[in-house]
């Protein structure tokens, strides 16, 4: 790579040749202010607020589309600039209407923020602002606020370029100009709420989320989608110990700038319904409220020397699933276990993103010795036919939908002993003797290893409800009460056993993972 | 005025608009000349030493935009002749399409050759029915007689030429959105660089000329470039059309030589400002061009440069002019309707100061003008200049400034008057 060296207000930069003014400048930590440009899609140069003096150069230029230069000289504060700014963040105001009260942007809205770095003055347009739609409905997870658009074209390029389904056009010229569907078309594509991201005004906003809460009020957590074993990294965005939304959170060796939309809602099915706060255990009559340590021992004794088939979600963290491992070990020796794995066929637009599993951490379970025997089929087909006494079912709702598989139903109501483990009490755990209440994926600490073998770190976001417990905690538990004395107690120490006993993760600790992951086997996959 | 006619040599002949006509006034010589006689570096040199400049409005040299194009490139190369006259006051390219079609499109071939691209697109504004017409025809008859199409007078050189209609944008005149609508896209201007030579049209290498740019070039490679370089001044050679209208005693396109003295033109060749009324302001450049008034054109010559100290511009020759009856507020006001409704909307300054600008001078005009308008203005207009993706937020910033600093007083007296003071 060639080095170029340029001057951004009087400090020598060294950056690469083929890189633009705004890329060099925000590598060197200067922000240069931008609507228009998003490093992930074409330069529209529309919003011209990167405008920015270069030395020898007439006319102000757009920092966005200037390619660097040896010994090119940039001003991005000089008296032309901040007035251009100023300039520019008056033409967008005009006939924006200032509805930050009821505009679920405010607090996270570019317009918001340069206007007090910027410009901070009183309008002076007072002749009639130009009026456009207020709420059309562009898709199932998307709504278009057509006066608080500033046109920069984000939205119309990121479904021309990423998606490549092409469903927003501009229509109409000069004021008059919005962004509108392409003829019949509706914005339903896999990756479509990415254009509320990447709106940096209040015209797309996402229509699960809008009106819920002000953004200021939010928590947020870096954590792993677990909406399927891409992994992609988001941020879990919780007010009042509920998560509110999803975000993604850029990683370029995984998901770059995006998720999809069956990720960013998945929150929603996998935390909603009534929660289980106590352990259950079967008495005559049915399933009644029973202590820990009952529960527990239930289950020591229900599991003991029996054949059982274990079987791990694809949502529990690889500690879970190593510590899941010992345990069948140590109480079932030789009862197979497997993690739910199930494929379906993907478009397209949806392979940009999406795994066809959704198992976000099947790679990892089997890592730790959760599968391998034949795959979560094959041992289904076992159940199916009678092969086990006991099992232990953790996090799955092997019944489906309303519990309308039969078959396996009837085979989990002839085992002698089921352990069901989960947050609500499913179909599957209707069945079982003993139900454990456990977490989800968003309240727990833990590492995802995704479909390519990056191990990525998930964090708490919000607090389990009082009487579950931790998944890890619940397999620490029972080992212990098995008599397995083991020196670890939070997913951390979890990790770092798990690091000296499975190879490939040798080397490996919560501080090399950080927030953007480590790629297993040496990081052959990762990119910078 | 007395000198010979390049560009409207076949004007007002009977039929000048068919082949035969045009053959018979020795058309399609020059082509023929170039295609067997000269290498396409030397038809560039030639052109080069002609000193002939965009006829446009820019007076970009013409030869050093078509050096410009990559002679390796492994694209193919276009050439487009912008036939999207729209520029409010010019008429003078449409004339020349409805008059004289073959001789734009020998310059079209020529120029073709001058890049060697082998498919050419006249692209002509969609208003202009009769002339589109026109141009197929006359596109049809070139075929036929063998000066487009395949193996050109045994050269083995190909060329196609295609006439495309636009849908009625003004913005489509400026070169890249002209090459954006070409493609079938939304008339957008292209952000610049890359610039059309090497990225045009479908991203290969273009040249976009003008229709009286073009239409010169027969001429030129009749007559060698030292005759056309003998016209005109030092940096403004030959001859440049003029398209007069408003106040004028003779209304209508003149063929002037570079340097002619513009009162005189005015008066003289015009007729001067009918009904003994006096000259109050003078366009000399199509509506985005900054107005004169009479005192500043009186050393001004009609070439590039001298327009350009007076404080305007040549632009595309469109003369508007205005006698002592026209209200400036009302004329600024129409100007700036024009611009707020051709604005493409993409960039912001654009997009809603044009719009900003023409609420006010609308404002102004019927009576309901503030203290502050004025110097408002001027600031929207600032704010606009330069600062926009294409030359158009220039086109309706440099009118909107010029009328208000040149009659500052008429548009005060409306502002407190509430109406227009103008005796009419």
């Amino acid at each position: 790579m060639d080095v170029v060296k340029i001057i951004i207000d009087g400090k020598e930069v060294v950056t690469t040749k083929g890189k633009t003014v705004i890329q060099a400048a925000a590598e060197a930590g200067v922000a240069i202010p931008h609507y228009c440009y998003h490093p992930k899609l074409s330069i529209a140069g529309n919003c011209r607020m990167c405008l920015v003096e270069i030395e020898k150069m007439p006319k102000l230029q757009i920092a966005c589309n200037t390619q660097v230069a040896e010994g090119m000289g940039v001003l991005t504060q000089s008296p032309k600039v901040l007035a251009v700014r100023k300039a520019v963040m008056e033409f967008l105001l005009i006939n924006h209407p200032v509805d930050c009260p009821i505009c679920d942007q405010a607090g996270e809205c570019q317009l918001q923020n340069y206007y007090m770095e910027h410009n901070r003055e009183a309008s002076r347009f007072e002749v009639g602002k130009q009026h456009d739609r207020k709420k059309t409905i562009f898709g199932p997870n998307v709504i278009f606020d057509g006066e608080r658009c500033i046109k920069c074209t984000r939205c119309v390029r990121f479904c021309q370029e990423i998606t490549k389904t092409d469903e927003l056009a501009v229509i109409n010229r000069g004021d008059h100009s919005t962004i509108a569907l392409f003829n019949d078309s509706v914005l339903d594509n896999p990756l479509s709420a990415n254009v509320v991201d990447i709106c940096p005004v209040g015209a797309l906003t996402d229509r699960d989320f809008r009106f819920k809460v002000r953004v200021w009020y939010l928590q947020k957590t870096p954590s792993v989608c677990p909406g399927c074993s891409t992994g992609c990294n988001i941020s879990v965005e919780t007010y009042q110990n509920r998560i509110a939304r999803f975000k993604p959170r850029i990683n370029e060796a995984v998901n770059s700038h995006w998720i999809c939309d069956e990720g960013r809602y998945c929150f929603h099915e996998l935390t909603g319904g009534e929660r289980l706060t106590t352990p259950l255990i079967r008495q005559e009559g049915g399933l009644v409220p029973a202590t820990w340590e009952n529960a527990l021992h239930a289950v020591l004794a229900g599991l003991r020397s029996a054949k059982a088939a274990g079987v791990l979600s694809g949502r529990n963290t690889n500690e879970e699933a190593f510590l899941f491992a010992k345990l069948m070990k140590k109480l079932a020796p030789g009862s197979p276990l497997e993690v739910c794995y199930q494929e379906r066929e993907l478009n397209e637009t949806q392979k940009i993103l999406l795994s066809p599993d959704r198992s976000p951490n099947f790679r990892g379970a089997r890592d730790m010795g959760v599968g391998a025997n034949g795959g979560c089929g094959s041992l289904l087909e076992k159940l199916l036919a009678g092969d086990f006494s006991a099992g232990y079912i953790v996090g799955e709702d092997l019944l489906g939908a309303n519990g309308a598989d039969v078959t396996r139903r009837a085979a989990l109501q002839k085992l002698s002993f089921l352990v069901v483990q989960d947050i609500r009490l499913s179909e599957t755990a209707k069945l079982a003797h003993v139900v454990l209440p456990a977490t989800h994926f968003g309240e727990k600490e833990g590492t995802y290893t995704n479909r390519k073998g990056r191990v990525q770190k998930l964090n708490a976001a919000v607090i389990a409800p009082e009487g579950a417990l931790q998944d890890w905690q619940i397999f620490l538990r029972l080992l212990d009460s098995a008599g397995e004395k083991l020196s670890y107690s939070t997913p951390s120490q979890i990790f770092q056993a798990l690091a000296e006993e499975v190879a490939l993760y040798q080397g490996i600790s919560y501080a090399t993972i950080g927030d953007q992951g480590i790629q297993l086997g040496g990081g052959g996959v990762e990119q910078s | 005025m007395s000198m010979e006619k390049l560009l409207l040599r076949n004007i007002g002949v009977t039929d000048s608009h068919t082949l035969a006509v045009y053959q018979s006034r020795g058309g399609y010589q020059s082509w023929e000349k170039v295609v067997r006689n000269m290498k396409p570096v030397e038809l560039i040199e030639e052109v080069k030493a002609s000193g002939l400049r965009g006829r446009g409005g820019a007076g970009f040299p013409t030869g050093m935009k078509w050096s410009f194009v990559p002679k390796d490139s492994p694209k193919p190369k276009y050439l487009v002749c912008n036939a999207d006259e729209s520029e409010p006051g010019t008429f003078k390219d449409r004339l020349l399409i409805e008059q004289d079609p073959h001789a734009i499109i020998e310059g079209t071939l020529i120029a073709a050759y001058g890049i060697q691209s082998h498919t050419a697109f006249i692209y002509i504004r969609g208003e202009l029915v009769a002339g589109a017409k026109i141009l197929e025809r006359a596109v049809e008859e070139a075929c036929r007689a063998g000066y487009i199409g395949k193996n050109i007078f045994g050269s083995g050189y190909d060329l196609d030429v295609i006439v495309h209609r636009g849908a009625g944008a003004y913005i489509c005149g400026e070169e890249t959105a002209l090459l954006s609508s070409l493609e079938g896209g939304r008339g957008w201007p292209k952000v610049k660089p890359p610039f059309p030579a090497t990225h045009g049209l479908f991203g290969c290498p273009t040249v976009v000329n003008n229709v009286e740019t073009l239409a010169a070039l027969p001429w030129i490679l009749e007559r060698g470039a030292a005759a056309y370089a003998a016209m005109g001044t030092e940096k403004s050679k030959g001859t440049k059309l003029f398209s007069v209208s408003g106040h004028i005693t003779r209304p209508g396109v003149y063929e002037v030589e570079m340097g002619y003295p513009f009162k005189k033109f005015l008066e003289e060749d015009c007729g001067g400002v009918p009904n003994g009324r006096k000259l109050k302001g003078v366009i000399p450049g199509g509506g985005s061009m900054p107005v004169l008034r009479p005192e500043e054109i009186e050393k001004v010559n009609l070439d590039y440069e001298s327009v350009q100290a007076a404080g305007s511009m040549l632009g595309s020759g469109g003369v508007i002019v205005m006698d002592e009856t026209t209200c400036m507020v009302r004329a600024a006001s129409n100007i700036a309707r024009f611009f707020a409704h051709e604005s493409c909307g993409q960039c912001s300054p654009c997009r809603e100061g044009c719009h900003w600008m023409e609420k006010i001078f609308h404002r102004i005009e019927h009576g309901e003008g503030q203290t502050g308008d004025l110097d408002l203005i001027l600031n929207i207009s600032g704010n606009i200049m330069g600062n926009t993706i294409c030359p158009f937020g220039d086109a309706a910033a440099m009118p909107a400034a010029a009328f208000i600093r040149k009659f500052r007083p008429e548009f005060e007296a409306h502002i407190a008057e509430k109406k227009c003071t103008v005796a009419c």
